[in-house]
């Protein structure tokens, strides 16, 4: 029996630490970012051994990362699990019954606040989660600390507000309002009024850029950077009115969707959309980008819901739904709102989205936004008559990093965080669709030659001031008439030289004069005498 | 007569022979080599003499080549004590004869056995004898060795009987003399001896042989094979450190650690230990640290402490006084700078006032200075008595009154009327100016305007003048008065001022409406409050000008507002129509004056004070929503406006878009403000879409495929323009028929194909080329480009290993602690004021893995392994290079 029992238990425990190794090196490799170049082709000896140097110093980071990873990332999300895949569904799971189950700091946080008065409500949150503003259509504006569930100011600035976002931190949000956005601080006093934007339609803060971009009533994209106050850029979409924005979090790239089915993604410094995808065949009425940057949602009026990969720009999957508000959250679950229900789905393996919650409002009631709590498991809902936040299980990120969002940070550390961050702003330049982009070898561009056409009507400009230089008038004979054409004719032919030099480089036409002797072979003895090619 | 069988000596020995003179004349230092040498040396006969020699020989382990390994390692063997002697030998002999000349020794040292024929006779026959002496020896070595074996005593007593023979031949070593010892010598000493025949008949034959000598090799062979043996030797110094070398080069980071201790070196410290050197020092020393000022020092250090203590309370009180100074000053500047700023006319004109207003107070302190101020007042309006300067008397003055004033515009009027009160200030009669200057301070006090002011005065003088015109003038009926002429005159008198108060107040009047012009509003009140007459010309204008107002603002309302203003939208359609046309740009340039003028409406009858949000914002609502409701169905109509407007923008149908989103702003407009009022507003709004719309909805999916892949097509067009038709050049091969008939010349033919094969090419690498619903721009950003490296960085020479050795962050951010410093560390690694000596030699095994962490080329304690003699080395091969 002795001798017996070990064995199994040894193998258990060899399969356990396989396993281990495994999942250790699953994270090794997330950690390293990727493969190390073949350095088998390198012919530089010294530079192989410096990489190679380099190699095992990566592999050492990468290791203290996984093992000091259990340590930094203490909590795990958690998700709605059927006991019984086939009988149980999670989406039968109501909200009333999920708030009994969970833990009582969590059973405070939904919350159903009926304002019938000021209309449909839209509402932003901070980059931490701890603060949310809310934005009535009919002007009241109001900013919440959701950790507490306070209220720290609320007014109502008497016009239309369409949209609401927070700056770089809750002492600053911007408000679309009627004419112009509006900058307030968490006081409610105005600070700014940002008349270049225009009747702006939707706001967005890129956060890392500092910069806060606007689509206005006329199709028109402002990018202003609100830490110097600059207009960074101001582009003509020309595509029509718009309200559907959003920014890519992972390349602070912005998407715009169309009323011609269109989904553009703009950047500051390009003119014209970086990519113009066509993805539905009606206008598209939501937008949002994963985490990861990797994936996105689109909505239409074509009754679909469709998910895209933005590295291939081809659909992973496509759903017959509605949805007139689209959000993405930490983890990866999709909402999608629809009349007065909330759908979420979930990535069930291999971007394989299934429904995973469904919440009804009261009828009647139009959602107008659906927006994630960062770091919590919540789901934020402006509806037209008031807001309502439900319970999503697994959706926030369980795990905070103070350096980068900080939900229940004191307010030294945000003074800090704000300094740190003007600090790190990134330049628009750097807004690319792929920024590991950045420092690598830039693309050979070869000097586009100008066509025949081209130089052809540089040249007749040019002949054509040349022709009409006014000359000097001048004395004893030399303005005759024949002198002027003369001295004309010579400015013209000035002027045209370069032009037909250029055309003729351009020629594809073989050279006329042939070479004498370069083909000719020379007998030997006169071979010395040949000029030597070289 | 030398050279017995030097042809057949190896090669290889006689140059390590050479070699090894030359190291024994350094002293030796490479073990092996030089004693080989001097072994050898030991042999040369002539070096030596033959019983010494002997003797020596004896003495030694082995006469044949034997073992020279064991002598090269100095090993302690029997032979030890002669390899001493023999050492000892050649050094004394070199001392004491000069034979050994350095020319003689480079013949040895490097050449082969060509050389050793080359060799003086001397040492030829010393050669000889060597030979003739090892045949001795071998023999006697042989009795010996019998002699042992049978016996089965030691060598030694055997040896004895050798040494014994030896004297023999020693005495005739000195009838030689100084001269080279011949064979012949030596034959000559055995002569008689048994076997002296053989070794002469021998001797003799060999003699008869011709002498073979080999001529020496060419200097250039010489040299090569020099420069050979130094190479051989330098590579096998070089090798030796190149594991070390490899190794440092290899390593990351080389860390030189030496003097880790620099020692104290703060001013403190060196000062601590100075000593004074020279008389002055001295004496300075003696003075410092003479007891008594120690004493003084320590006392006066003392007291100065004492003196330190201060309250705390003091201390505040100073720092809170010095606060409030600072902040005062500081307040002071800025509002310094911020009036100094400041542009307004009408300020400057009341600072201005201010300052004569001080500057009169002055007057009245400093009798001087108001004497002065007197007399130049006194001078300006003396001057202006005579000159009336300021009386329309100016040639521009008469003609605009001679046009009369009324057709004059503001501007001149209000420069005329100026003109008038400077000169009627200027004239005033000096009694007089008393109560008017003192009414004037008064209303120039109150009064924020110097237009209101002049207005105040006019209105002043006009009340005057009404006043003078209202009243009858009472004749005095008694008196000279009373006489009729008297009577007459005085009629004609106040017929003739009556006239001339009219003419003042027209004036005054005209002044008055120019000055008010700006408010019209207020105008007309002023006149109707000031005014009991009325006069005609003056009213209509401003009647006139009212309405003119008014007309333009509505105008202006009428282009401008788009979707605000119902009123005026129901009134001029076709504006509404134009706007339809040109919505693009034109609505956002409205947008602003348009703004502006609803301000300027709302603001005339509020104040136009800062704007807090909600105050103004409901004013002017609650106005709209008045005049709004009044206007009843405006609204729908509107609407519809709008639409039609939309529905040109975006090919899409508006309405879809608008139930859709409630953000379209036409009806949110409409319905905003004042929530209680509008709520239903937005239910109403939801129109079921006509069939046209639905029908359009419907098929919207196949023209927006269609209308995409122009789009599309457009933008490859625009990056990858198609290349140009090729045509013929003008007047080239026209005026024949020739060209027509062939054709396009061949090249322009091939250069066209060319080109679109290039571009095809390009489209195809496009990356959207393979995604029908996709454009990727391939625009370059040039702004981005900057963040891009221009070409690959200098080691690499592929960019995909490049790339990716980038790809790991390796700030602190993304790196836990213990690997960032391993990340970041230079390759070098040095305090300054660390001297880097030159490198030291150390046993490296050439196997060892490389991972070591550190790899320290210096440390502070040398290392044990560290050879000393490397240096040594390094300089003999120099000099054997040299050589």
């Amino acid at each position: 029996m002795d001798s017996a029992k070990p064995a199994p238990e040894q193998k258990a425990m060899e399969g356990g630490e396989q396993e281990a190794l495994d999942e250790m090196e699953k994270k090794v490799y997330k950690y390293s970012r990727g493969k190390a170049a073949y350095l088998g082709t390198l012919r530089d000896k010294k530079l192989k051994g410096q990489l190679a140097a380099r190699e095992k110093l990566y592999g050492h980071s990468a290791k203290a990362a996984v093992q000091t990873e259990k340590w930094l990332l203490p909590t795990e999300g958690g998700y709605l699990e059927p006991d019984d895949e086939d009988l149980e569904k999670t989406y039968r799971y109501q909200q009333s019954s999920l708030v009994g189950e969970v833990d009582l700091s969590s059973s405070r946080k939904p919350f159903d606040m009926i304002l019938p008065l000021l209309g449909p409500y839209t509402l932003g949150y901070t980059g931490n989660g701890r603060y949310m503003v809310v934005g009535g259509r009919k002007g009241h504006v109001a900013m919440m600390d959701m950790l507490n569930l306070e209220l720290i100011k609320e007014f109502q600035v008497r016009e239309t507000v369409r949209d609401v976002a927070f700056l770089h931190n809750e002492q600053l949000y911007a408000v679309a309002q009627k004419k112009y956005p509006y900058i307030y601080n968490r006081h409610g006093t105005e600070i700014h009024c940002l008349k270049e934007h225009g009747k702006s339609l939707k706001l967005q803060f890129l956060e890392k850029h500092f910069l806060l971009s606007s689509i206005n009533s006329f199709g028109q994209l402002h990018y202003q950077d609100i830490s110097t106050g600059e207009m960074v850029a101001n582009y003509r979409t020309g595509l029509g009115r718009t309200d559907v924005m959003r920014v890519n979090p992972y390349n602070a790239v912005i998407g715009l969707g169309h009323a011609g089915g269109k989904v553009t993604m703009w950047k500051p410094t390009s003119v014209k959309p970086l990519v113009t995808m066509l993805c539905h065949s009606g206008p598209v009425t939501a937008i949002a980008f994963d985490r990861g940057g990797h994936l996105m949602a689109t909505a239409g009026v074509d009754r679909k819901v469709k998910i895209w990969d933005l590295r291939k720009y081809e659909v992973i999957n496509s759903y017959a739904a509605r949805a007139q508000s689209l959000d993405f959250s930490q983890k990866g679950l999709l909402a999608c709102s629809n009349g007065s229900q909330v759908e979420i789905f979930r990535d069930t393996g291999g971007q394989d989205y299934k429904i995973y919650m469904k919440h009804r409002m009261v009828k009647g009631y139009q959602i107008g936004k659906v927006l994630f709590r960062p770091y919590e498991d919540i789901l934020g809902i402006g509806h037209s008559m008031g807001l309502s936040a439900i319970l999503v299980p697994g959706s926030g990120e369980p795990n905070f990093d103070t350096f980068v969002d900080n939900p229940i940070e004191t307010s030294k550390q945000r003074r800090e965080k704000e300094v740190q961050s003007l600090l790190n702003k990134l330049q628009p330049e750097t807004i690319m669709l792929n920024p590991n982009m950045i420092a690598t070898v830039r693309p050979s561009r070869k000097k586009e030659k100008k066509t025949k056409k081209e130089i052809e009507e540089e040249m007749e400009d040019a002949v054509e001031t040349a022709k009409s230089i006014e000359f000097k008038k001048k004395t004893k004979g030399r303005s005759k008439a024949s002198k002027r054409a003369k001295k004309r004719e010579e400015e013209v032919l000035k002027a045209k030289r370069p032009f037909l030099e250029q055309h003729k480089e351009n020629d594809g036409r073989p050279d006329k004069k042939q070479r004498v002797g370069d083909e000719i072979e020379l007998p030997k003895a006169l071979q010395r005498f040949a000029k030597s090619r070289q | 007569m030398a050279g017995t069988n030097p042809r057949g000596k190896p090669k290889s020995r006689a140059l390590v022979a050479s070699a090894a003179h030359g190291g024994k004349k350094k002293k030796g230092v490479t073990g092996g080599a030089g004693k080989r040498g001097d072994r050898r040396g030991g042999r040369h006969g002539p070096r030596l003499p033959t019983a010494l020699r002997r003797q020596l020989d004896a003495l030694g382990p082995s006469p044949s080549g034997g073992s020279d390994e064991d002598e090269e390692a100095g090993s302690d063997e029997g032979g030890h004590d002669v390899y001493e002697y023999e050492e000892g030998v050649p050094e004394e002999e070199a001392g004491k004869n000069g034979r050994y000349d350095a020319v003689e020794k480079y013949e040895y040292e490097f050449d082969s056995d060509a050389s050793d024929a080359d060799e003086d006779v001397p040492s030829d026959e010393g050669e000889d004898m060597e030979e003739d002496d090892a045949g001795e020896d071998e023999d006697e070595e042989k009795q010996i060795r019998i002699l042992q074996e049978t016996t089965g005593m030691p060598r030694e007593a055997f040896d004895g009987g050798k040494k014994k023979k030896q004297p023999l031949e020693l005495p005739f070593q000195p009838g030689v003399g100084d001269g080279p010892v011949t064979i012949h010598d030596l034959l000559n000493n055995i002569q008689g001896k048994p076997g002296y025949s053989k070794l002469r008949k021998r001797l003799q034959q060999q003699e008869k042989k011709p002498m073979v000598v080999q001529a020496p090799l060419a200097k250039v062979e010489r040299e090569k094979l020099e420069r050979s043996v130094v190479y051989q030797q330098s590579k096998k110094e070089v090798t030796k450190w190149e594991t070390l070398v490899k190794r440092n080069r290899e390593a990351p980071t080389l860390y030189f650690e030496n003097d880790l201790n620099l020692g104290v070196n703060t001013i403190g410290a060196i000062a601590s230990e100075f000593k004074p050197r020279n008389e002055l020092e001295k004496k300075m020393a003696e003075i410092m640290h003479s007891t008594e000022m120690m004493e003084a020092h320590k006392n006066d250090g003392v007291k100065i402490l004492e003196l330190n203590k201060i309250d705390v309370e003091d201390v505040r009180e100073r720092q809170n006084r010095l606060a409030k100074m600072r902040s005062l000053l500081f307040r002071h500047e800025m509002k310094a700078k911020r009036i100094k700023k400041i542009k307004s006319r009408t300020y400057h004109r009341m600072l201005k006032k201010d300052k004569l207003k001080a500057a009169s107070a002055d007057f009245e302190a400093d009798p001087e200075a108001a004497k002065e101020h007197a007399m130049k007042q006194e001078f300006k309006r003396a001057e202006e008595r005579m000159r009336l300067k300021h009386k329309n008397t100016s040639k521009w003055a008469k003609r605009i009154l001679k046009r009369g004033l009324d057709v004059q515009d503001e501007g001149t009027r209000a420069a005329i009327a100026a003109q008038l009160q400077q000169n009627a200030l200027l004239t005033r009669k000096m009694n007089s100016t008393k109560d008017d200057s003192s009414s004037s301070e008064e209303s120039s006090d109150d009064e924020e305007d110097d237009h209101e002011s002049e207005a105040n005065i006019l209105d002043k003088g006009k009340e005057k003048i009404l006043k003078i015109l209202g009243d009858d003038n009472e004749i005095p009926t008694s008196g000279v008065f009373s006489l009729p002429f008297m009577e007459r005159a005085m009629k004609k008198h106040e017929e003739a001022t009556y006239e001339e108060a009219r003419l003042a107040l027209e004036e005054c009047d005209e002044s008055l409406r120019k000055l008010e012009d700006g408010n019209t509003k207020e105008n007309g009140d002023s006149v109707k409050v000031t005014g009991k007459r009325t006069f005609g010309p003056v009213k209509n204008t401003n009647k006139e000008t009212s309405k003119k107002q008014k007309l333009d603002e509505a105008d202006k309302n009428s282009d401008s507002e788009y979707e605000s203003d119902s009123a005026q939208h129901l009134d001029d359609n076709e504006i509404n129509k134009l706007d339809d046309v040109q919505i693009g740009t034109a609505l956002l340039d409205d947008d602003e004056p348009q703004d502006d003028l609803f301000k300027s409406f709302d603001d005339i009858i509020k104040n136009p004070g800062p704007k807090t949000t909600v105050e103004v914002g409901m004013l002017a609502d609650n106005s709209w929503k008045k005049f709004k409701s009044s206007k009843g169905n405006g609204g729908s109509n509107i609407n519809s406006d709008i639409d039609k407007s939309t529905v040109k923008i975006s090919y899409m149908s508006d309405q879809k878009l608008k139930q859709l989103d409630h953000n379209s702003d036409s009806d949110s407009e409409d319905e905003m403000v004042e929530g209680l009022l509008t709520i239903s507003d937005a239910k109403e709004n939801y129109k079921i879409p006509s069939q046209a719309d639905l029908i359009r909805q419907a098929f919207a999916g196949d023209d927006v495929e269609a209308e995409f892949e122009k789009d599309k097509l457009d933008v490859l067009n625009e990056e990858n323009p198609e290349p140009e038709k090729p045509a013929l050049v003008p007047g080239w091969g026209q005026w024949t028929d020739i060209q027509h008939k062939k054709g396009l010349p061949s090249w322009m033919v091939k250069e066209h194909e060319n080109a679109k094969r290039k571009r095809e090419d390009a489209l195809k690498r496009r990356k959207d080329a393979k995604l029908k619903h996709v454009i990727i721009s391939e625009h370059v950003d040039k702004k981005a480009e900057k963040l891009l490296a221009r070409n690959l960085p200098f080691p690499y020479t592929s960019k995909d290993v490049y790339e990716q050795s980038i790809r790991m962050p390796i700030g602190p951010d993304f790196n836990p602690a213990i690997s960032v410093a391993a990340l970041n560390r230079p390759a070098i690694v040095k305090k300054p004021g660390v001297v880097i000596k030159p490198i030291q030699y150390e046993e490296v095994d050439p196997h060892e893995k490389p991972d070591e962490p550190k790899r320290v080329i210096q440390r502070a304690v040398p290392n044990p392994k560290a050879k000393r003699t490397s240096a040594k080395q390094a300089k003999t091969i120099a000099s054997n290079k040299r050589k």
